[in-house]
């Protein structure tokens, strides 16, 4: 396998992944904001926040408001990690690699690039949104599973997993450090906590992890609950514990895989290790621990890159 | 109610499937009939099918237009050129001829010149050749084989002559067209596969892996063959990607390419470097190679020309193989053919006059409105003046070119080229067009597709047929009549289709 082709089967897991993550993170904020009375809105800043934005979309609009933000995230062309912009990139991948994964996947994929390109601007306004955001999450999903049965699981699907691995435990893990940061900062404030529930529900459901997290615990949601579940479950697949050991799954059929080994294994200690009570006690625990984790995978990255991509 | 063939206007140039209106040449009477049979909305149908057919199989070329890439969908035109197997063996044998006297010129130019010190071809015409690549002197690549890949392009004037309109030995494109239009039309015209014993084309790819691996510097071995494209943004990128998953070899870009120590071509895999033994390249000349060519390019590989020239891997076409895919050179090949195999030429040159000569370039220069004005290195129909059809300012404009750099240029008479019947908006009419087939050479053998790719002028009257300019394609029928199954008549419920 061509080291630039399996660059490039990593990078379409990754935009997929991100495209579906993206939509998710919108759907779940707008419905937040139905349920918040609004003296305590969050607003739509924070997600500028979770994806790491910032600079981009301040030098393209002067206000985080809805219409602003969501805009942006979803069909903005000038900013690389919109939805449409994603999709994009997938689509341009896909469009040299055409011969690697299997045909439907590229009239799949169209679909959802063409429906995005003509309905994303419309989607900006919230009646039409929801449609909107579910399509392009059915769309990700039917791409996956055309992948997962589709295409003979060689070492170029591998290449396909750990990308879509890396971006999910790099969004839970910006999710969390941003909702937890806003949270902790407001812990005093008595007139959020009968709201805290809702947001952290809100952290669940944009991972689709609600059902699942009450499943496993059977308790009220709380902040303790919701990241340890979210960083440590060993079950739920957007947990980081868990992208870490799919990604740990596939190095057997990789080559020279030693270097990767060992930065996951580094990153799946340090998230084992992590006592989430002892943290949310001080107010840079949650986010230092993000950060490490962060740095982690942008190790991950680096070593993937230095053993195949770069070759 | 079906066409009626009386009306359709053909008089005017050759018309391949009709000798007069309503009068069908014998290789075409099957579908004649077969096409009598059908009613209009049968023919809008089976229209449709096709161009749903290309959308779904995608095939595609790229426009690159203000900035931004288009991929458009293949224009194809569903009735088919027919050409009678008797016919098409003379033109496959012209072609073989042709080709093979061509490598005898690039290997004679490229080593001893013979063919200069004998007087045939000037020494000033070649000291100006632009596509004359110094560092190929004094290579011999194996079989002495340097344009492994032609694709030769043939008109047919009024009077039936085939002549051959130019060879391009450089990259030529199209063939995976060819490949996908003979599998629409299966699916187009079934019925017809039944009663016309129409030769199939599909044996490309396995020729071309073959002609390829011959070229392996380390024989035994199953070769590492690459096909080497300049990336997506090449108009050609669909057939690029399409031939290297026809031939299951690895589509490569410059940057997946590295030269070693030891003078062997690598490509970057994740297992580390792995040896490449041959590369179908499709990036000209002068990008293949930063070292040896354009230091700029981004697109090919340093050291590559080192590699080729140590024989250390097999490059198709070889560098320096476009010195004979040049106009102004391409007047002399019926000279090289008789001075390299002792033979006339079999496929006829269009006559041609060059502006180097001082007297034909006054015949020219006085008669501008009667010809076609080419410059001798580019491809694709730019940069050509068609006279007849050129106004006052461009006649003058292509007068200061031609007096300003003469040996780039020459002209031929316009030629009158063929036509076929052709679906347009306004029904079927007379459409201009030619034929490139492809030939691949191997040394000891010579293999020429089976008919070729015919591309046709949509435009009303026009003669350009390239697909970069409003050109589409049609299937090419090389077809046995000695050989026939009696015509049988499509299902009765097509038959009804209309009424």
């Amino acid at each position: 396998m061509l080291s630039r082709v399996a660059d490039n089967l990593y990078w379409f897991g990754r935009y997929i992944q991100r495209a579906e993550n993206t939509a998710r993170l919108i759907n779940v904020n707008s419905n937040l904001m139905l349920d918040l009375p609004r003296r305590i809105s969050l607003g739509w800043g924070p997600l500028i926040a979770i994806v790491g934005a910032e600079p981009e979309f301040f030098e393209l609009y002067d206000e985080p408001t809805e219409e602003n933000v969501v805009r942006f995230l979803m069909s903005d062309t000038r900013y690389s990690g919109s939805i449409q912009s994603s999709l994009h990139s997938a689509r341009e991948i896909l469009r040299i690699s055409r011969d690697t994964m299997p045909r439907d996947i590229w009239e799949r994929l169209n679909d959802l690039y063409f429906y995005v390109q003509e309905r994303g601007e419309a989607a900006v306004q919230r009646n039409t949104r929801l449609v909107f955001l579910n399509q392009v999450v059915s769309g990700a999903l039917l791409i996956y599973g055309l992948l997962a049965t589709g295409m003979s699981h060689d070492v170029g699907f591998q290449f396909l997993r750990i990308g879509t691995n890396i971006e999910q435990a790099d969004m839970t893990t910006r999710i969390l450090d941003v909702r937890a940061a806003r949270l902790l900062e407001t812990a005093d404030s008595p007139d959020l906590t009968p709201f805290e529930n809702i947001i952290w529900m809100s952290v669940l459901r944009s991972l689709t992890a609600y059902q699942m997290y009450r499943r496993y615990l059977r308790k009220r949601v709380n902040g303790a609950g919701v990241l340890r579940f979210l960083l440590q479950n060993r079950e739920f697949p957007r947990s980081v514990m868990f992208c870490m050991t799919t990604i740990a799954s596939t190095l057997p059929q990789l080559p020279n895989s030693r270097k990767i080994e060992r930065a996951i294994d580094r990153t799946r200690a340090l998230v084992r290790d992590a006592n989430v009570e002892v943290l949310l006690r001080s107010p840079d625990g949650i986010p230092q621990l993000m950060d490490e984790i962060q740095i982690g995978l942008g190790e991950l990255h680096g070593a993937l890159n230095e053993a195949y991509f770069s070759q | 109610m079906a066409f009626d063939w009386r009306q359709y206007r053909c008089e005017d140039a050759y018309d391949e499937l009709f000798e007069a209106a309503g009068k069908p040449r014998p290789a075409a009477r099957n579908l004649y009939s077969y096409l009598q049979s059908t009613n209009a909305k049968d023919l809008a149908d089976r229209r449709l099918a096709a161009d749903l057919a290309i959308k779904v199989m995608g095939i595609t070329f790229t426009v690159y237009s203000e900035g931004k890439m288009l991929d458009r969908a293949w224009p194809f035109d569903i009735l088919p050129r027919v050409i009678p197997r008797t016919e098409w063996e003379r033109t496959e044998r012209g072609l073989k001829q042709r080709v093979t006297a061509l490598n005898h010129f690039i290997q004679d130019v490229y080593g001893p010149q013979k063919i200069v010190k004998d007087g045939i071809f000037p020494a000033e015409i070649l000291a100006e050749s632009v596509n004359f690549r110094p560092q190929c002197v004094g290579v011999k690549p194996k079989f002495g084989v340097w344009a492994h890949i032609c694709g030769s392009d043939l008109v047919r004037d009024r009077d039936g002559t085939v002549y051959v309109l130019e060879d391009n030995l450089r990259v030529p494109s199209g063939v995976s067209y060819m490949l996908e239009n003979r599998m629409v039309i299966k699916r187009i015209w079934p019925e017809l596969f039944q009663t016309t014993n129409i030769l199939p084309v599909d044996d490309y790819p396995a020729q071309l892996y073959d002609t390829l691996a011959a070229l392996s510097p380390r024989p035994g071995d199953t070769p590492t063959i690459v096909l080497l494209t300049p990336g997506i943004y090449n108009s050609a990128y669909f057939e690029h990607a399409y031939l290297a998953q026809q031939m299951g070899i690895e589509l490569v870009e410059g940057p997946d390419l590295t030269v070693g120590e030891d003078d062997c071509v690598y490509m970057r895999t994740i297992y580390g470097p792995k040896r490449v033994d041959v590369i179908y390249r499709r990036i000209d000349d002068l990008f293949l190679d930063p070292e040896a060519f354009n230091p700029d390019s981004l697109l090919g590989a340093k050291g590559l020309m080192r590699a080729w020239i140590k024989g250390k891997v097999g490059l198709a076409n070889a560098p320096g193989a476009g010195v004979a895919d040049d106009k102004v050179v391409y007047a002399y090949v019926p000279q090289m053919i008789k001075y390299y195999l002792g033979e006339d030429a079999i496929l006829p040159n269009v006559p041609s006059y060059l502006c180097f000569d001082p007297k034909q370039r006054e015949y020219v220069l006085n008669n501008l409105d009667k010809l076609v004005v080419k410059p001798a290195n580019e491809s694709g129909g730019y940069g050509m003046m068609i006279g007849p059809r050129a106004s006052k300012e461009e006649h003058a404009k292509f007068r200061a070119l031609i007096e300003k750099n003469p040996r780039n240029y020459m002209a031929q008479p316009t030629l009158s080229l063929s036509t076929g019947p052709t679906i347009t908006d306004s029904g079927v009419e007379a459409r201009h067009l030619d034929l490139r087939p492809f030939i691949l050479s191997r040394g000891e053998s010579t293999y020429v597709t089976t008919g070729g790719l015919t591309r046709v002028a949509l435009v009303k009257g026009s003669l350009v047929v390239n697909s970069s300019q409003g050109g589409g394609s049609k299937d090419t029928w090389i077809v046995d009549i000695d050989d026939e199954a009696p015509p049988v008549m499509p299902p009765q419920t097509q038959k009804q289709g209309g009424q």
